[in-house]
Protein backbone atom coordinates (compact mmCIF):
# COMPACT_ATOMS: atom_id res chain seq x y z
CA UNK A 1 0.00 0.00 0.00
CA UNK A 2 2.43 2.49 0.81
CA UNK A 3 4.72 1.70 -2.06
CA UNK A 4 1.87 2.03 -4.32
CA UNK A 5 1.05 5.21 -3.04
CA UNK A 6 5.01 6.52 -3.23
CA UNK A 7 4.82 4.89 -7.16
CA UNK A 8 1.58 7.44 -7.99
CA UNK A 9 3.95 10.31 -5.82
CA UNK A 10 6.77 9.64 -8.77
CA UNK A 11 4.85 10.01 -11.43
CA UNK A 12 2.81 12.78 -10.39
CA UNK A 13 6.57 14.43 -9.94
CA UNK A 14 7.95 13.38 -12.74
CA UNK A 15 4.48 14.59 -15.08
CA UNK A 16 5.07 17.99 -13.11
CA UNK A 17 8.55 18.02 -14.52
CA UNK A 18 7.70 18.20 -17.62
CA UNK A 19 4.41 20.42 -17.87
CA UNK A 20 5.27 23.56 -19.71
CA UNK A 21 3.75 26.38 -16.86
CA UNK A 22 5.88 24.50 -14.49
CA UNK A 23 8.72 24.73 -16.51
CA UNK A 24 7.96 28.21 -17.33
CA UNK A 25 6.83 30.02 -14.47
CA UNK A 26 8.72 27.74 -11.70
CA UNK A 27 11.63 26.13 -13.77
CA UNK A 28 13.19 28.71 -15.87
CA UNK A 29 14.70 32.21 -14.42
CA UNK A 30 12.23 35.17 -15.16
CA UNK A 31 13.93 37.57 -18.36
CA UNK A 32 15.60 40.99 -17.11
CA UNK A 33 12.95 42.66 -17.78
CA UNK A 34 9.95 40.65 -16.66
CA UNK A 35 11.96 40.82 -13.41
CA UNK A 36 12.32 44.55 -13.31
CA UNK A 37 8.87 45.06 -14.21
CA UNK A 38 8.32 42.36 -11.42
CA UNK A 39 10.40 44.54 -9.10
CA UNK A 40 9.16 47.84 -9.77
CA UNK A 41 5.52 47.18 -8.93
CA UNK A 42 6.43 45.02 -5.73
CA UNK A 43 8.38 48.39 -4.68
CA UNK A 44 5.36 51.08 -5.12
CA UNK A 45 3.07 48.41 -3.29
CA UNK A 46 6.13 48.25 -0.77
CA UNK A 47 6.54 52.06 -0.30
CA UNK A 48 2.59 52.22 -0.35
CA UNK A 49 2.34 50.09 2.34
CA UNK A 50 5.18 51.07 4.33
CA UNK A 51 5.31 54.72 3.91
CA UNK A 52 9.18 54.32 3.47
CA UNK A 53 11.30 53.46 0.36
CA UNK A 54 12.53 50.08 0.03
CA UNK A 55 15.87 49.58 1.92
CA UNK A 56 17.31 46.08 2.93
CA UNK A 57 20.56 47.31 4.59
CA UNK A 58 19.26 49.61 7.24
CA UNK A 59 16.76 47.20 8.73
CA UNK A 60 19.84 44.63 9.40
CA UNK A 61 21.97 47.68 11.61
CA UNK A 62 18.52 47.41 13.77
CA UNK A 63 18.66 43.72 14.16
CA UNK A 64 22.37 43.97 15.14
CA UNK A 65 21.29 46.66 18.04
CA UNK A 66 18.61 44.56 19.04
CA UNK A 67 20.44 41.57 19.41
CA UNK A 68 22.68 43.42 21.29
CA UNK A 69 20.36 44.57 23.81
CA UNK A 70 18.82 40.73 24.04
CA UNK A 71 22.40 40.05 25.43
CA UNK A 72 22.23 43.26 27.74
CA UNK A 73 23.78 45.95 25.85
CA UNK A 74 22.93 49.15 24.59
CA UNK A 75 23.26 51.36 21.93
CA UNK A 76 21.36 54.67 23.13
CA UNK A 77 24.93 56.72 23.27
CA UNK A 78 25.52 55.39 19.75
CA UNK A 79 25.62 58.21 17.56
CA UNK A 80 23.86 56.19 14.84
CA UNK A 81 20.77 55.35 16.53
CA UNK A 82 20.64 59.03 18.36
CA UNK A 83 17.95 60.41 16.51
CA UNK A 84 14.47 60.41 17.68
CA UNK A 85 13.13 58.12 14.88
CA UNK A 86 15.71 55.65 15.20
CA UNK A 87 15.05 55.42 19.07
CA UNK A 88 11.37 54.96 18.13
CA UNK A 89 12.36 52.24 15.94
CA UNK A 90 14.17 49.90 18.62
CA UNK A 91 11.68 50.99 21.23
CA UNK A 92 8.94 49.58 19.31
CA UNK A 93 10.43 46.52 18.89
CA UNK A 94 10.95 44.27 15.26
CA UNK A 95 7.75 42.92 15.60
CA UNK A 96 6.33 46.37 14.63
CA UNK A 97 9.19 46.79 11.93
CA UNK A 98 8.28 46.71 8.56
CA UNK A 99 11.68 46.73 6.80
CA UNK A 100 12.62 43.38 8.84
CA UNK A 101 9.29 41.78 7.74
CA UNK A 102 10.02 43.10 3.80
CA UNK A 103 13.69 41.31 4.56
CA UNK A 104 12.35 37.87 6.20
CA UNK A 105 9.82 38.16 3.49
CA UNK A 106 12.83 38.42 0.96
CA UNK A 107 14.58 35.56 2.42
CA UNK A 108 11.92 33.02 2.55
CA UNK A 109 10.83 34.32 -0.76
CA UNK A 110 14.17 33.12 -2.52
CA UNK A 111 13.99 30.17 -0.63
CA UNK A 112 10.49 28.95 -1.58
CA UNK A 113 11.60 29.84 -5.36
CA UNK A 114 14.66 27.33 -5.52
CA UNK A 115 12.53 24.63 -3.78
CA UNK A 116 9.75 25.50 -6.21
CA UNK A 117 12.12 24.79 -9.16
CA UNK A 118 14.02 22.01 -6.91
CA UNK A 119 16.84 23.53 -6.97
CA UNK A 120 17.76 24.09 -3.19
CA UNK A 121 21.44 22.56 -2.63
CA UNK A 122 23.99 22.89 0.29
CA UNK A 123 26.43 24.12 -1.06
CA UNK A 124 30.25 23.05 -0.41
CA UNK A 125 32.74 25.63 0.93
CA UNK A 126 35.91 24.71 -1.68
CA UNK A 127 38.61 26.61 0.12
CA UNK A 128 39.45 28.87 3.60
CA UNK A 129 39.97 31.54 0.78
CA UNK A 130 36.59 31.62 0.24
CA UNK A 131 35.41 32.09 3.89
CA UNK A 132 38.12 34.86 4.34
CA UNK A 133 36.79 36.55 1.35
CA UNK A 134 33.37 36.58 2.03
CA UNK A 135 33.81 37.77 5.42
CA UNK A 136 35.75 40.70 4.67
CA UNK A 137 33.37 41.19 1.85
CA UNK A 138 30.65 41.20 4.19
CA UNK A 139 31.99 43.38 6.77
CA UNK A 140 33.27 45.91 4.25
CA UNK A 141 29.70 45.86 2.69
CA UNK A 142 27.83 45.98 5.75
CA UNK A 143 30.28 48.91 6.95
CA UNK A 144 30.04 50.88 3.90
CA UNK A 145 26.01 50.59 3.46
CA UNK A 146 25.56 52.25 7.02
CA UNK A 147 28.40 55.19 6.28
CA UNK A 148 26.77 56.04 2.91
CA UNK A 149 23.25 55.36 5.07
CA UNK A 150 22.13 52.34 2.22
CA UNK A 151 23.08 50.04 0.41
CA UNK A 152 22.37 49.06 -3.33
CA UNK A 153 18.99 49.02 -2.41
CA UNK A 154 18.21 51.87 0.04
CA UNK A 155 20.63 54.33 -1.88
CA UNK A 156 20.87 53.29 -5.46
CA UNK A 157 17.63 52.21 -6.39
CA UNK A 158 15.50 53.81 -4.15
CA UNK A 159 17.28 57.01 -4.07
CA UNK A 160 16.66 57.14 -8.21
CA UNK A 161 13.39 56.04 -8.02
CA UNK A 162 12.59 58.58 -5.70
CA UNK A 163 14.32 61.65 -8.13
CA UNK A 164 17.70 62.33 -5.75
CA UNK A 165 20.57 63.18 -7.24
CA UNK A 166 22.66 60.81 -4.06
CA UNK A 167 20.99 57.56 -6.17
CA UNK A 168 23.22 58.57 -9.45
CA UNK A 169 26.48 59.93 -7.03
CA UNK A 170 25.87 56.56 -5.09
CA UNK A 171 25.70 54.56 -8.78
CA UNK A 172 28.93 56.40 -9.89
CA UNK A 173 31.29 55.62 -7.11
CA UNK A 174 29.51 51.74 -6.78
CA UNK A 175 30.82 51.31 -10.88
CA UNK A 176 34.36 52.27 -9.37
CA UNK A 177 33.88 50.03 -6.09
CA UNK A 178 32.55 47.35 -8.47
CA UNK A 179 35.11 47.47 -10.84
CA UNK A 180 38.10 47.15 -8.24
CA UNK A 181 35.97 44.33 -6.36
CA UNK A 182 36.24 42.45 -9.52
CA UNK A 183 39.62 42.76 -10.06
CA UNK A 184 40.53 41.25 -6.84
CA UNK A 185 37.97 38.66 -7.37
CA UNK A 186 40.12 37.66 -10.18
CA UNK A 187 43.38 38.00 -8.32
CA UNK A 188 42.70 36.14 -5.69
CA UNK A 189 40.06 33.55 -5.89
CA UNK A 190 40.62 32.43 -9.43
CA UNK B 1 38.23 15.69 -30.15
CA UNK B 2 38.82 16.63 -26.46
CA UNK B 3 36.37 17.04 -23.85
CA UNK B 4 37.75 19.18 -20.54
CA UNK B 5 35.60 19.10 -17.48
CA UNK B 6 35.94 22.25 -15.17
CA UNK B 7 34.62 21.77 -11.55
CA UNK B 8 32.95 25.11 -10.59
CA UNK B 9 30.79 23.47 -7.70
CA UNK B 10 30.75 25.75 -4.98
CA UNK B 11 31.39 29.18 -6.80
CA UNK B 12 29.58 31.84 -7.23
CA UNK B 13 29.33 34.71 -10.44
CA UNK B 14 31.11 35.98 -11.92
CA UNK B 15 33.95 32.81 -11.49
CA UNK B 16 32.29 30.28 -13.47
CA UNK B 17 32.21 32.69 -16.78
CA UNK B 18 35.97 34.46 -15.57
CA UNK B 19 37.27 30.29 -15.36
CA UNK B 20 35.24 29.03 -18.35
CA UNK B 21 36.90 32.15 -20.43
CA UNK B 22 40.33 31.45 -19.65
CA UNK B 23 39.69 27.53 -19.94
CA UNK B 24 38.21 27.56 -23.09
CA UNK B 25 41.41 29.24 -24.83
CA UNK B 26 43.34 26.48 -24.26
CA UNK B 27 41.13 24.50 -26.53
CA UNK B 28 41.41 23.47 -29.98
CA UNK B 29 38.35 23.82 -31.97
CA UNK B 30 35.73 21.04 -31.84
CA UNK B 31 37.05 20.53 -28.11
CA UNK B 32 33.90 20.83 -26.11
CA UNK B 33 34.30 22.00 -22.31
CA UNK B 34 32.04 20.99 -19.53
CA UNK B 35 31.64 23.32 -16.47
CA UNK B 36 29.98 22.03 -13.09
CA UNK B 37 28.10 24.72 -11.65
CA UNK B 38 25.80 24.92 -8.62
CA UNK B 39 24.75 28.21 -8.80
CA UNK B 40 21.45 29.17 -10.20
CA UNK B 41 22.44 32.78 -12.07
CA UNK B 42 25.31 31.22 -13.62
CA UNK B 43 22.89 28.79 -15.30
CA UNK B 44 21.59 32.00 -16.86
CA UNK B 45 25.03 33.87 -17.85
CA UNK B 46 27.17 31.27 -18.63
CA UNK B 47 24.84 30.05 -21.71
CA UNK B 48 24.24 33.73 -22.50
CA UNK B 49 27.95 34.52 -22.59
CA UNK B 50 28.79 30.87 -24.41
CA UNK B 51 26.31 31.89 -27.31
CA UNK B 52 27.38 35.42 -27.55
CA UNK B 53 30.75 34.15 -28.39
CA UNK B 54 29.12 31.79 -30.76
CA UNK B 55 29.69 28.64 -29.41
CA UNK B 56 27.65 25.41 -29.61
CA UNK B 57 26.06 25.57 -25.67
CA UNK B 58 23.76 23.03 -24.20
CA UNK B 59 22.54 22.78 -20.37
CA UNK B 60 22.01 19.65 -18.43
CA UNK B 61 20.47 19.38 -15.35
CA UNK B 62 22.65 16.88 -13.40
CA UNK B 63 20.67 16.68 -9.85
CA UNK B 64 19.44 19.72 -7.88
CA UNK B 65 20.44 22.65 -7.81
CA UNK B 66 23.16 21.57 -10.05
CA UNK B 67 23.38 21.70 -13.87
CA UNK B 68 26.23 21.03 -16.35
CA UNK B 69 27.00 23.42 -19.17
CA UNK B 70 28.12 21.99 -22.42
CA UNK B 71 30.52 24.25 -24.39
CA UNK B 72 31.64 23.16 -28.10
CA UNK B 73 34.42 25.59 -29.40
CA UNK B 74 33.32 26.02 -32.84
CA UNK B 75 35.72 29.37 -34.14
Amino acid sequence: MNNESNTKKIKFFDKLKSNDFYIQVFKNPLTYVGAAVLLSVLQIVSLAATGNPWGVSGPLAYWGAWILEAFGGSVDKWYYFSSTGAQNVLKAGFINHAGTWRNIGVIFGALSATLLASGFKVKKIKSKKQIFAASIGGLLMGYGARLSFGCNIGALYSGITSMSLSGWVFAVAMFFGAAMGSKLLVKYLM
Amino acid sequence: MNEVVLDCYGEACPLPIVKSEKAIKDLDLGDLLIVQIDHSCAMKNLPEWAREQGYNVEVEEVDDGEWEVFIEKTK
